[in-house]
């Protein structure tokens, strides 16, 4: 018994070792120098092209591409231990709109030239473009747009489509009040990323103006859009678990039927039209976001785009596959691939005329009221900001600050912030 | 020959954490020396031991240590009691035994990202499992905010935290059990050892370097708790222990030198309690 | 009798705090995603799909694409830290356990010390020296990092078990004139059997698991394991519990095969007296 033991114990530690050894040798990485026409590109999943695009693109232009599909977040991780090291993660990377002013800073995009034209066509561009630099190209569109489930409305008594904030929450009531919905609003309150914007777009929409041009917060501003959102918490309007939740999972509440109105990302103009997604296909109409005294004059931008890194060595074949990759051309078939909504304008309208995109409602006319809240720009701050005011948002909504209380809060970090810049 | 032979053993395993753990951690040190903001690339520089004198200064740590203590204590009592009852459970040979170990092994297989949004939807106070469960059972009249109150958040983490590392624990006193010599057993039989006695003097002394590997390893999981926390309770203030304090700054406001000092207090924190086990171990191990 | 009772009511508890959670996950991936968020008071949803397992297993979709490369990727990681691992922790182990030599009490400090060293400290400089010799998206060197943060307990797990082997075994060998390594070779090795076996499930389990540091060391597609690639089913914008559901429970399947093979070596018919008679 034991001799068989021996010998099985002892034949598999030696394949153990043997394998170990040859595995080391035969895994070694064998990449080449840096060969101009070949780049890697590091973008999440939802903005890669597939390898038919990327064919394509080979045949034109002669460059490889090799895509990298890594998760939003940690886009942002990898590039920056990369560059503390001195290096490039990949050569085109995904750049989101709050990371432009860190990425600015920080010096690590290689500024891009673009045609006139293709400028005066993207809206959302004006975010990636520091000091006349442009630093990144958009080319996946999102700015807040309100929806609302007609049917719902209707049946509620409600004919009109809500204009105003303060009809935003009368309605509300009604639709509590008649049983049609027990929380009629979804609106992110979770401690993340997704509650600091919708205080921004929320106080932006109501008054215009979110930041003082030093930096700061405005305080009647800011202090009006959080009474609003606690007089909703308070009225029993928001689901308590869009506290908790993320605030995709409180945006969703629309597409079942739970919420009837939501201000939020222009990808659920498609997901309101999906069966697979929404019960309430055909319900769910897009509208222009409310403002004080009649619908809002602005709405916030909050695009993705792609950049080229500093520490890159391939820049010219880099710069080529972001003017490639975000060209009117390309945005209609990523329309049909992967359902980004364009950048171009001149696109978003020649998809509605075809008829491709449908149920579109006010789409189209929000997107020509896109602009910054951001007087000098997003700040290189942004991420510390963001953080303080998505606490104290959260703090307020679980009761255990008043609103002006949320302000102080914040406003103790934003102005220290703004002033050591 | 002789003389070098224990050295030529110790080769791999030494050249191995020397490179990949020895350097990397002094080259930490070195960076929560250094004022180094990577949004100011100007101004890097050395600030020796600045960094941890505004780490302690900020109140924002000092909760999130008394979090991280808390998740600690919790994890570490409930881990060991379940995970030794576990192994005494899976060392009872029954025709179930093998399916069982199998069983017992899957919470450790999950993928702890997966685990922790299974456990979000356990948690959830609109549609998660428990609420759910409860408010069908009638214990409670309407559904509980879970993880929007610190202490019941920090209930849930550790929770979530104890089901993954109890198999662990499991396993390594399941294996110290295997490396008791029945022949002892035997002979403390023979000479007329009850019970409670043999569990006193030969089973527990015995066994002992193993739970302390275990209580020692889920001391250091439970101190670097970080996933469980992130999708349970995103970045949000309430519940975010050291680990999460700095991800926060290292990554999120590209602080590298404040990040690497903070990380720095998360190893001292598991070097006391190493230091702690270390010293109870080598006492022990006198076979 | 009474005995039994409380072995099988055992049982059932530990049944329903392990696999309850399984059962959930399960419920959550059978559900449409407009009736996840429903809030109807019933357990089972009223509605089942098994879209989210067809599209992971067989579609030949995006998906089952990206799982089965993740899978393959862990198993590969797995081959080469248990083939790295497991030779330097029965080596080192035993020059710990069973040999005098100068430094080895600090050696063994220094060893165990590094269990508390946290991933944060030492990915940053790891990827830094990556970048600089080409080693990264690498599953080789990949698992050469879990190796150095597994290695600690299992040289403590394996050489508190050597420890246990009473002495006049060895000696007994060496004394018919065996060589130190042919002794260890003979005698030290099947008498360990089951440690070395709880050793490999140990070092398959936490490889498998293995997370924070290849999110940070791998970003390709051939390189990612699956503990990675489940996270990215769920995005900032496209949030899928569904398939996020499925593919972790398909993920741990190759995980408890491995233990139901090593069962028997574990439990029954291995204890360790029998075999150390």
């Amino acid at each position: 018994m034991r001799k068989r033991w021996q010998k099985i114990v002892a034949a598999s530690l030696s394949v153990v070792l043997l394998s170990g050894l040859v595995s080391g040798c035969g895994n070694k990485n064998e990449k080449t120098d840096s060969d101009s026409k070949e780049i890697t590109v590091m973008i999440p999943e939802w903005g890669a092209p597939d390898d038919e695009l990327l064919d394509q693109f080979e045949e034109e232009t002669g460059i490889a591409v090799t895509v990298n599909e890594v998760s939003w977040d940690d886009i942002r991780d990898k590039i920056a231990i990369a560059a503390s090291g001195g290096s490039a993660v990949a050569d085109v990377v995904e750049v989101d709109w709050s990371w432009v002013g860190e990425f600015h800073a920080a010096d690590w995009l290689e500024p891009l030239k673009l045609e006139k034209e293709e400028i005066e066509d993207m809206p959302t561009i004006e975010t990636f473009t520091v000091d006349g630099d442009i630093l990144a190209v958009p080319y996946a569109n999102d700015f807040r747009l309100s929806y609302y489930n007609k049917e719902q409305y209707e049946k509620a008594g409600i004919e009109k489509e809500p204009e105003t904030w303060d009809e935003v929450f009368e309605n509300a009531k009604v639709l509590k009040e008649k049983g049609v919905s027990e929380y009629p609003i979804a609106m992110a309150l979770n401690a993340e990323e997704s509650a600091a914007t919708s205080l921004m777009w929320l106080a932006y929409a109501m008054n215009g103006i979110v930041f003082n041009e030093d930096g700061t917060l405005n305080e009647e501003s800011i202090v009006s859009a959080l009474e609003y959102q606690d007089k909703l918490i308070k009225a029993g309007l928001i689901d308590p678990a869009d506290k908790s939740s993320s605030g995709m999972d409180a945006y969703r509440r629309i597409l079942s039927g739970n919420a009837a109105f939501l201000t939020g990302p222009t990808s659920f103009v498609a997901r309101s039209n999906d069966s697979e997604q929404c019960s309430v296909v055909g319900q769910i109409l897009p509208i222009l976001v409310p403002g004080k005294d009649g619908k809002s004059e602005h709405t916030m931008p909050l695009p993705e785009a792609i950049g080229v890194t500093k520490f890159s060595k391939n820049k010219e074949s880099a710069e080529t596959f972001v003017k490639w990759y975000t060209s009117k051309e390309i945005q209609k078939e990523l329309f049909e691939r992967n359902s980004t909504i364009p950048t171009h304008n001149t696109v978003l309208k020649e998809l509605i005329d075809a008829e491709k995109m449908v149920h579109t409602g006010d789409m189209l006319e929000e997107a020509k009221r896109i602009a910054s809240p951001f007087p000098n720009g997003v700040p290189s701050y942004y991420a510390e900001m963001s953080h303080a005011i998505y606490n104290a948002v959260n703090k307020m909504a679980t009761g255990a600050f008043s609103p002006k209380e949320a302000f102080d809060e914040m406003n103790k970090v934003v102005t220290e912030l703004a002033g050591n810049k | 020959m002789k003389k070098a032979l224990p050295y030529i053993l110790l080769a791999p395993m030494m050249l191995i954490m020397g490179v990949l753990v020895f350097y990397p951690v002094i080259a930490t040190f070195s960076y929560s020396l250094k004022k180094w903001k990577l949004t100011m690339p100007g101004d890097i520089r050395f600030i020796g031991l600045d960094n941890y004198v505004s780490v302690f200064q900020s109140s924002s740590f000092w909760y999130s240590l008394e979090n991280t203590i808390v998740i600690l204590v919790a994890v570490v009592l409930l881990t060991s009691v379940v995970g030794m009852l576990l192994s005494m459970f899976l060392n009872i040979e029954t025709k179930v035994s093998g399916l069982m170990l199998a069983i017992a092994v899957l919470p450790w297989a999950l993928p702890p990202y997966v685990n922790g949004v299974l456990w979000k939807f356990i948690f959830h106070p609109g549609y998660g499992f428990l609420n759910k469960l409860l408010l069908s059972l009638h214990v409670i009249p309407q559904p509980v905010e879970w993880l929007s109150s610190r202490w019941l958040l920090l209930l849930a983490v550790s929770l979530v935290v104890t089901w993954r590392s109890v198999p662990f624990m499991a396993l390594v006193c399941l294996a110290g059990r295997k490396a008791l010599p029945e022949s002892l057993y035997e002979a403390a039989r023979i000479d007329g050892a009850s019970k409670a006695q043999i569990f006193r003097h030969i089973t527990m002394p015995l066994i002992l370097p193993f739970v302390g590997i275990g209580v020692m390893s889920t001391s250091i999981t439970a101190i670097n708790v970080f996933d469980e926390i992130v999708a349970l309770s995103g970045m949000s203030d309430l519940g975010k222990n050291i680990v999460v304090e700095s991800y926060l700054t290292t990554f999120s406001f590209l602080d590298f030198g404040k990040g690497s000092a903070i990380t720095y207090l998360v190893l001292l924190l598991a070097a006391i309690f190493g230091i702690f086990y270390l010293k109870t171990l080598n006492r022990e191990v006198q076979y | 009798m009474k005995k039994k009772y409380g072995y099988w009511i055992f049982m059932i508890l530990t049944l329903i705090c392990i696999i309850g959670p399984f059962v959930w996950a399960f419920l959550i991936s059978v559900t449409p995603e407009y009736g996840m968020f429903s809030k109807t008071s019933g357990l089972i949803p009223s509605d089942i799909t098994w879209e989210n397992y067809k599209e992971l297993l067989f579609n030949g979709s995006r998906q089952s694409r990206l799982f089965f490369t993740g899978i393959k990727n862990s198993l590969k990681a797995v081959v080469v830290t248990l083939s790295i691992g497991m030779p330097s922790a029965v080596l080192s182990a035993y020059a710990l356990a069973r040999m005098e030599f100068k430094g080895r009490k600090l050696i063994k400090n220094l060893l165990l010390f590094t269990m508390v060293i946290p991933v944060m400290a030492t990915i940053i400089p790891i990827y830094h020296i990556f970048m600089d010799y080409g080693l990264l998206d690498n599953i080789f060197w990949l698992s050469v990092i879990y190796v150095s943060s597994l290695l600690p307990s299992a040289v403590w797990l394996i050489s508190n078990y050597f420890a246990t082997i009473p002495k006049e075994l060895e000696e007994a060998a060496l004394v018919d004139g065996c060589g130190t390594m042919v002794a260890f070779v003979k005698i030290i090795l099947p008498t360990s059997v089951p440690i070395i076996i709880s050793t490999i499930l140990i070092l398959f389990l936490n490889t498998w698991s293995q997370f924070q540091i290849p999110l940070i060391l791998a970003s390709s597609k051939m390189t990612k394991p699956i503990a990675v690639i489940t996270s990215e089913f769920m995005t900032k914008d496209a949030v899928n519990y569904g398939i996020t559901a499925a593919a972790g429970i398909c993920a741990v399947v190759p995980p408890i095969i491995l233990a139901l093979v090593l069962r028997k070596f574990l439990v029954s018919g291995m204890t360790g007296g029998a075999v150390k008679e």
